[in-house]
């Protein structure tokens, strides 16, 4: 039980839905990462049961492990909504349509941990990781891979000054990594850990947080901006009124989450001047 | 040795039981011999396939430098190879220079430390450059490494498939080993011993009746013990049944011999008495009727005929004692001994004296006045003159002394003949108290002597070759043990 409410925390952070009515299939698909998918397919029946009447239409999850696939499958229409992360939502801002953003304790935010393996008092900030092995989750994820380059920045810690790094396709990959020492540090979503932490999943019970940053904009969902219509604003709007009725509730509360909002690309401010500090992450300054 | 006194319905099972323990043991010690020998290259072959897995599996990992999948890949693959489970083997997957990109114990095989060209575990591995194919290195601490190349389909080199085995792996799980051996021997125990028990048991019954029927030998009816003997077609047991057979028969015969010996014992023994009444009657009757001679003779004579008439009437007296010591229980009303008792018997075995010439001569000495009974002192008094007589021989001397104190009444009396010492007495007792009926007289002194509480023994004289004494303690009642 506290394994299933992790992964769909997890599946809150990581997941982007699309929705983009196709009268030949007739059906809804909600793009999720695959690891995710992969556990918790009773929950993700449940919620499509929840998300199917609603919308007059059936809801199929899609999964796959890296951000960038689902992104490409977004554009490519293969998916018609997408859960993902701030930073690619601001990098691809231009050809994505903002549905909803997550309530994570109260607040449409959260926060990018540092984490390494419990006990071990080589690493204690930002500087320590010079020379170790540093896991990353996703090349666009925002706590798991632009905050720390952002961090990294300030301490002058290039690429090649590490031993080795890695992305672990995963936050909770992270944490596993560094338990095992795999890796000697990482960067990983704060919701995903704190989420790991209460289910006393061993991965976090083996790490401790070191460093946490400041609070960003929590993973939004979006649409491609030319599948916005009715059946997008439907989806939104049912969305928006999960918290209102008890069977949406229980669902949130399996997500470990509150509520969705509209949302609005200025909750997300943070995370484009973050994006516009780090060379090669995409993002320019307008 | 305990395990010998234990009957044979339980040695025989527990010996099958040991013995089924003792072959199950050495079998099992054979096999895990074998075994150990065969586990070592299990380990081997089964590494080697768990490698090859591997490097399949590793080529497009390595391709795309994905430290996290291979991380996986080891971690869901590393239980293959013998003693993951107990974190006795660890496998890691390296790049072209022979650094970790990751492992199955990131904790024992750091991501992105050196392997290949370094001492790991006492081991100097070789550079990479020199591994062009699978090797593997025995380790001084008795674990091995093995190290495969991965290669392209094209054969250009992509890393390395990297594995330790400690030596721990290497060792034979005696446990499971001997397991099958130990649930074999506790079945068959289970099984062999209440057959064993049976089988002892139906094996003894018969050797069992056997014991009981020698046990009942001799006390029992052997017709009645032949009844019991059991009948076997068993080789061995038939032998000892026959055996048993024959000792109850020779034991028969033995006991009908020994109830043939006792009846003749006893008739020898009426005999005995027969013929020692008989001497005992017949020596006085010789005075005696010298004694009746002399009354016709001189019984004119009132002192001869009131001497003769005392003698014959002593001797008489002496006759009816003897008989009545015959009846057992019966108490003797007897006199006490006086000196002419001796003269009286000097007096019946004169005859005897004159007709060999023998020098006979007697004294008293009786400082005290004897309190014996006459007749008893009368009769062993006869006997030992009338033996001295014979003893001396034609011509020979006898001596004849009874005396008396306070104490003990004595008679000793001396020959000239052969000498008989301590030695030869005993001896003479002991022949003429079985086989020899005719030398009675000395048997009979010493039997009074013990039972009035004296003793008879022959002593040593300077002037005599043989001189023999009897004495009995000087008091009127004796205890006389019951005749039997």
């Amino acid at each position: 039980m506290k394994r299933q409410l992790f992964l769909r925390a997890t599946a809150a952070a990581g997941m982007a839905a699309c929705w983009r009515p196709t009268p030949a299939a007739g059906r809804l698909r909600i793009g999720l990462t695959a690891v995710i998918l992969a556990d918790e397919a009773a929950f993700l029946a449940r919620w499509a049961a929840y998300l199917g009447p609603r919308l007059g239409s059936e809801v199929a999850f899609l999964s796959r492990d890296e951000y960038q696939r689902l992104h490409d499958m977004l554009n490519a229409g293969q998916i018609d909504a997408l859960w993902t992360c701030g930073y690619p939502y601001v990098r691809f801002r231009k050809q994505l349509h903002l549905l909803a953003v997550p309530l994570y304790q109260g607040q449409p935010t959260y926060q990018s941990y540092l984490i390494r393996h419990k006990g071990d008092p080589s690493i204690r900030g930002w500087p320590d990781v010079r020379g170790k092995v540093f896991a990353y989750s996703d090349p666009l994820s925002n706590s798991g891979w632009l905050v720390a380059q952002g961090e990294l920045a300030k301490v002058n810690i290039r690429p090649h000054d590490f031993k080795r790094t890695f992305f672990a396709h995963g936050h909770s990959h992270v944490a596993e990594a560094v338990a095992a020492r795999l890796a000697d540090a990482g960067s990983i979503d704060g919701y995903v850990w704190e989420t790991m932490r209460l289910q006393g999943m061993p991965a976090a019970a083996q790490t401790e947080v070191i460093w946490k940053s400041m609070h960003h904009g929590f993973p939004p969902l979006v649409t491609a901006s030319d599948g916005w219509g009715q059946p997008a604003r439907a989806l939104q709007a049912t969305l928006l009124q999960m918290a209102n009725d008890a069977e949406g509730r229980a669902l949130l509360k399996e997500l470990n989450l509150d509520g969705f909002i509209a949302g609005s690309f200025a909750d997300f401010e943070s995370i484009y001047r973050l994006a516009c500090s780090v060379p090669g992450s995409g993002v320019e300054a307008s | 040795m305990f395990f010998e006194r234990l009957p044979y319905r339980l040695q025989i099972p527990l010996g099958l039981a040991g013995a089924v323990v003792i072959a199950a043991l050495l079998v099992t010690v054979v096999s895990a011999r074998i075994g150990a020998h065969q586990a070592r290259q299990g380990v081997i072959a089964t590494a080697g396939r768990a490698m090859v897995l591997l490097a399949a599996q590793s080529r497009s990992l390595l391709a795309a430098d994905d430290t996290w999948r291979v991380f996986t890949l080891l971690r869901n693959t590393a239980a293959l190879l013998p003693g993951a489970a107990a974190d006795q083997s660890r496998a890691a997957i390296l790049d072209t220079q022979g650094t970790v990109v990751a492992a199955s114990m990131p904790g024992m095989l750091p991501t992105g430390s050196t392997v290949l060209g370094q001492r790991v575990r006492g081991q100097t591995l070789p550079a990479p450059a020199a591994v062009v194919a699978p090797r593997q290195w025995d380790r001084a601490d008795g674990g091995m490494t093995l190290v495969e190349p991965v290669r392209s389909d094209d054969g250009q080199l992509q890393g390395f498939v990297y594995v330790e085995i400690d030596a721990g792996a290497f060792v034979p799980d005696w446990a499971a080993l001997s397991r099958p051996a130990l649930i074999g021997v506790l079945l068959a125990v289970l099984l062999l011993v209440p057959v064993g028990w049976l089988v002892g048991r139906r094996m003894m019954r018969p050797l069992a009746i056997v014991a009981q029927c020698i046990v009942r030998v001799g006390r029992e009816d052997p017709q009645a013990l032949l009844t019991l003997v059991p009948r076997t077609r068993n080789p061995e047991l038939a032998l000892i049944s026959h055996a048993v057979e024959r000792l109850i028969a020779e034991t028969q015969v033995r006991q009908q011999a020994e109830l043939r010996a006792l009846s003749a014992e006893r008739m020898a023994a009426v005999g005995r008495l027969t013929a020692a009444v008989a001497h005992e009657i017949n020596n006085p009757l010789g005075g005696l009727l010298n004694a009746a001679r002399t009354l016709r003779v001189h019984g004119d004579n009132p002192a001869a005929r009131a001497q003769t008439l005392g003698l014959l009437e002593r001797g008489l007296q002496q006759i009816r004692s003897t008989v009545a010591a015959l009846v057992p229980q019966v108490r003797i009303e007897d006199r006490p001994l006086e000196a002419n008792d001796l003269a009286d018997v000097v007096t019946l075995v004169l005859p005897m004296a004159a007709r060999w010439r023998i020098d006979l001569r007697s004294d008293t000495d009786l400082s005290a006045l004897p309190r014996v009974p006459s007749s008893v002192l009368r009769q062993v008094m006869l006997n030992l003159l009338m033996n001295a007589l014979k003893a001396a021989g034609e011509d020979g001397r006898v001596r004849a002394m009874l005396s008396a104190d306070a104490s003990e009444v004595r008679f000793v009396v001396g020959n000239s003949g052969e000498r008989l010492a301590s030695g030869g007495l005993e001896a003479r007792l002991a022949a003429e108290s079985g086989t020899d009926p005719a030398g009675f007289g000395l048997w009979v002194c010493r039997e009074i002597a013990t039972q009035f509480g004296g003793g008879f023994a022959a002593a040593d004289s300077d002037e005599f070759a043989t001189q023999l004494m009897f004495w009995i303690p000087n008091r009127e009642r004796h205890e006389v043990p019951a005749a039997d």
